[in-house]
């Protein structure tokens, strides 16, 4: 007898120890998804007596300071929950992470409701593997305020398969491309901008920096993606997604071509070897891991090639703390991701659709949630001047609550910084709606079918182009570069683009 | 027959009841993590589709496309450069860190004051315990090419030109080399002064009576005893002699594209292919791959090991 209620015992504390791991183990993918009591059990329509439902909103932390979000987030509850009867709760994730974090989180069972999308973190695949859900029947149920707010291409221009799964921000779809410097080393050396016209134009003013200027780097790179060359042949390029496959668009037709292949490329490879030999590159572009700004604010640099836009000197100019002063080298152009570079999607995992699309619709129609997101509380975060834009409050050194203003919304209904144009919102307007856009606008690449290819073509291009275009590599390495893309498979990558482009093509006609 | 089998294992279940109830958490431990996770091998051979949720579809839902998902891995040049390199380098890691772990680990038990072992012990573990990013921004301190300590001071003072380290591929496998050594060695070294510390003093003793030398102490009493350690610790190394320290060859070489000749190996290849990507189907399919490769090379030196004296061997 007493043995026999031992052996209960023992049997009892094995499982509770068993019971105990499987609810850790339940536990630890739980917890991530910051779920609260709230979420469960909400009601699909907002009416008064129903739960108020817990999105959750994910978004890129893009490095500024965002300590106070979570205040920023309950002044925003609070309106939401009196609007729609729902609350929401933003998730930064790390700008370095995201696609990782995001896979594993959609991949996983993990309540979100609301994301980030964009053509460079993997939109398209996202919607192939199923990960988003279409909006065009929330859209016309609860986001006709979107609709209206907005110009079409911010939403027609997401389309995949005729389906839309994501709302651009209100953000400039295109870009002009130019060279900024320093204002105060440009008036100590009489240099006049205006007068510049081409990129080649700028060489004697880099000779003069690296002259006078001893240990200042004329030509800083923004960093290894947005390389020199980038820089100097974006406007004449649509890199239709992930650059492998190009359409020129001084050639204004579809063809899908090569892009390392064409004179215009070889032409931008050979001018940054120029300068690189003549010391106006830094010797460790190729691989530096400092960006332009931090480079920049040390007064380590003269100037910078960049993407710009109405407004940019004085984005710039309150980014790195010294006066930008830009020169556009380019015509604005908008390639076909123009639209897809920042959305808002609602991936499948999410519990609430709707309410998900209900807080979406706030987001384009609702100035007081859209201030709120984008410059903080106000006394706390900005405080309005007379003519009705806003600055930073007296005495506050560093802002708890600094917003990336492009990323998500319509930023259009915020109040605008001071120093900047008061009609900066307009003029952005105007900018969209005055460009040359790509032929393919709208055209987004699946790169499903040629995954093998992309992979291998990923590898090849990651051991050439960093080097190439900044300088750092002779360009007789072109050659080869090109063999060992055709070898791991572009030109087949290219085919499948200009099949599904032709067909896109085709359907909008 | 068959009966009395039966009964007789019922018997010794019950024998050893408390035993195999002791035994429980941690079986379940093993399944939980290990075994129920296997299940998963399949999504390699599959192509996801994440609108089927759930550990079913998983298993049973998705789309089989046999072997393509491994294609990537060996379809380029590069699947020669990368098995080369991932090989080499780990089994030349796998020598150099015994050899030199163990004369370390000798040194340090030869040290009489035990502050000093202490101290010599710590130093040499440190490394191990710091990030390899910050060890890529250490390296990166010393192979700048404008400001690092080697261009600046060392290479001046023999008189030779300043290297543009991030970018020639042949001084890669030296430099690899050594940070990995200086980084794992301490570990290593402290699993084999374990099992120096626990040789029996006797046997030195009569050495010493015997009029051997220190040299022939080490080789012919240090050394065969802690030989059963050796083997083991290399068998569990070749198990792992497909993957690579990723931090090693990704951020040490700050991702520099003209070093891939020398420094890419499988996981970093497959990071780069598949960052584009995200595709777990293809990411799957690279782990199996080297698991498999892994699998077979420790089933291959444990059968040799135990050729040569089966009570070494892990199985």
């Amino acid at each position: 007898m007493a043995s026999n209620k031992r052996k209960l015992w023992a049997l009892t504390l094995s499982l509770l120890l068993i019971a105990g791991l499987l609810a850790a183990c339940g536990g630890g993918s739980g917890s991530g998804s910051g779920n609260s009591k709230g979420s469960s059990g909400g009601g699909q329509s907002s009416g008064s007596g129903e739960k108020p439902v817990e999105l959750i909103f994910a978004m890129p932390n893009t490095g500024t300071p965002m300590n106070d979000l979570e205040l920023v987030q309950e002044e925003i509850n609070k309106i939401a929950l009196q609007k729609i009867n729902a609350t929401v709760k933003f998730t930064l994730i790390d700008w370095a992470a995201w696609n990782q974090q995001i896979n594993l989180v959609l991949a996983g069972n993990e309540q979100l409701d609301l994301l980030v999308t964009s053509a460079y973190m993997n939109y398209s695949s996202m919607v192939a593997k199923n990960q988003l859900i279409p909006l065009d029947d929330l859209l016309q149920q609860y986001g006709q305020g979107i609709m209206e707010a907005m110009d079409p291409v911010f939403y027609e221009g997401t389309r995949i398969n005729g389906k839309i799964y994501g709302v651009s921000s209100f953000r400039e779809l295109v870009a002009d491309y130019g060279f900024n410097a320093r204002k105060d080393l440009l008036d100590k050396h009489q240099i006049d901008l205006s007068q510049v016209k081409s990129f080649e134009d700028l060489e004697p003013i880099f000779q003069l920096i690296k002259e006078k200027e001893p240990g200042m780097i004329p030509l800083v790179q923004r960093n290894t993606s947005n390389t020199v060359v980038n820089d100097m042949i974006a406007s004449r390029v649509d890199n239709l997604g992930d650059g492998m496959g190009v359409l020129m668009l001084d050639d204004n037709n579809t063809t899908v071509v090569n892009l390392y292949e064409t004179p215009q490329y070889r032409e931008a490879v050979e001018l940054a070897r120029k300068w690189y030999n003549a010391g106006y590159i830094a010797s460790d572009a190729a691989t530096s891991q400092e960006g332009y700004v931090a480079l920049m604010k040390a007064g380590k640099g003269f100037g910078y090639f960049s993407n710009m836009k109405p407004g940019f000197e004085a984005q710039e100019t309150g980014l790195i703390g010294y006066e930008i002063e830009g020169v556009r080298l380019t015509p604005a152009v908008g390639g076909s991701s123009g639209p897809v570079a920042f959305m808002i999607s609602i991936p499948s995992n999410s519990k609430h659709p709707e309410k998900a699309m209900q807080f979406m619709n706030l987001l384009y129609t609702d100035a007081d949630i859209m201030n709120l997101l984008t410059l903080g509380i106000e006394g706390k975060h900005y405080v309005k001047t007379d003519n009705g834009q806003v600055r930073v409050p007296d005495g506050v050194e560093s802002s708890g609550y600094v917003f990336n203003q492009w990323l998500i919304g319509n930023n259009s209904l915020t109040y605008v910084w001071e120093g900047w144009d008061p009609n900066q919102w307009e003029n952005l307007k105007a900018f969209n709606r005055n460009a040359v856009y790509s032929p393919a606008l709208g055209f987004l690449f699946d790169a499903n079918k040629v995954k093998t290819e992309v992979a291998a073509v990923s590898n090849v291009i990651s051991e050439y182009k960093a080097g190439l275009e900044s300088g750092a590599v002779d360009p007789n390495v072109l050659p080869k570069f090109i063999e060992d893309l055709k070898k791991a498979g572009i030109d087949t990558i290219i085919a499948e683009k200009q099949r599904q482009l032709d067909e896109f093509l085709a359907a909008n006609q | 027959m068959n009966q009395s089998r039966w009964r007789k294992f019922r018997k010794r279940v019950v024998r050893h009841r408390m035993l195999i109830l002791m035994a429980l958490p941690g079986l379940a431990y093993l399944v939980i993590n290990n075994y129920l996770p296997m299940l998963g091998v399949t999504i390699a051979f599959k192509e996801i589709d994440y609108s089927r949720k759930g550990l079913f579809n998983l298993l049973f839902g998705h789309e089989w496309i046999g072997f393509k998902n491994f294609e990537y891995l060996f379809r380029t040049d590069d699947a020669y450069t990368i098995t080369r390199n991932t090989i080499l380098y780990n089994g030349l890691f796998i020598v150099l860190n015994t050899v030199v772990a163990i004369a370390v680990a000798i040194v340090l038990n030869e040290i009489r004051s035990r502050f000093m072992s202490r101290l010599y012990q710590s130093l040499i573990l440190l490394p191990y315990l710091i990030s390899m990013v910050i060890v890529g921004y250490l390296a990166l301190s010393m192979l700048n090419v404008e400001n690092g300590f080697m261009n600046k001071i060392i290479l001046p003072l023999l008189g030779i030109d300043p290297v543009s380290w991030y970018s020639e591929p042949a001084y890669w496998p030296y430099i690899l080399t050594f940070v990995n050594l200086w980084k794992n060695v301490g570990y290593l070294c402290i699993i084999y002064l374990a099992a120096i510390v626990g040789i029996n003093h006797e046997y030195y003793e009569a050495a010493v009576i015997d009029g051997a030398s220190k040299w022939q102490q080490i080789t012919r009493i240090t050394v065969p005893l802690i030989a059963p350690t050796i083997t083991i610790m290399m068998l569990l190394a070749v198990g792992r002699i497909f993957y690579s320290d990723f931090g090693l060859f990704y951020q040490v070489p700050l991702n520099s594209g003209a070093l891939k000749p020398t420094t890419d190996v499988i996981d970093t290849y497959v990071y780069r292919g598949l960052m584009t990507l995200g595709d777990i189907g293809m990411s799957s399919a690279a782990g199996l791959y080297q698991s498999a490769v892994g699998f077979v090379l420790i089933l291959l030196s444990n059968w040799l090991v135990r050729r040569r004296s089966r009570d070494q061997a892990l199985f």
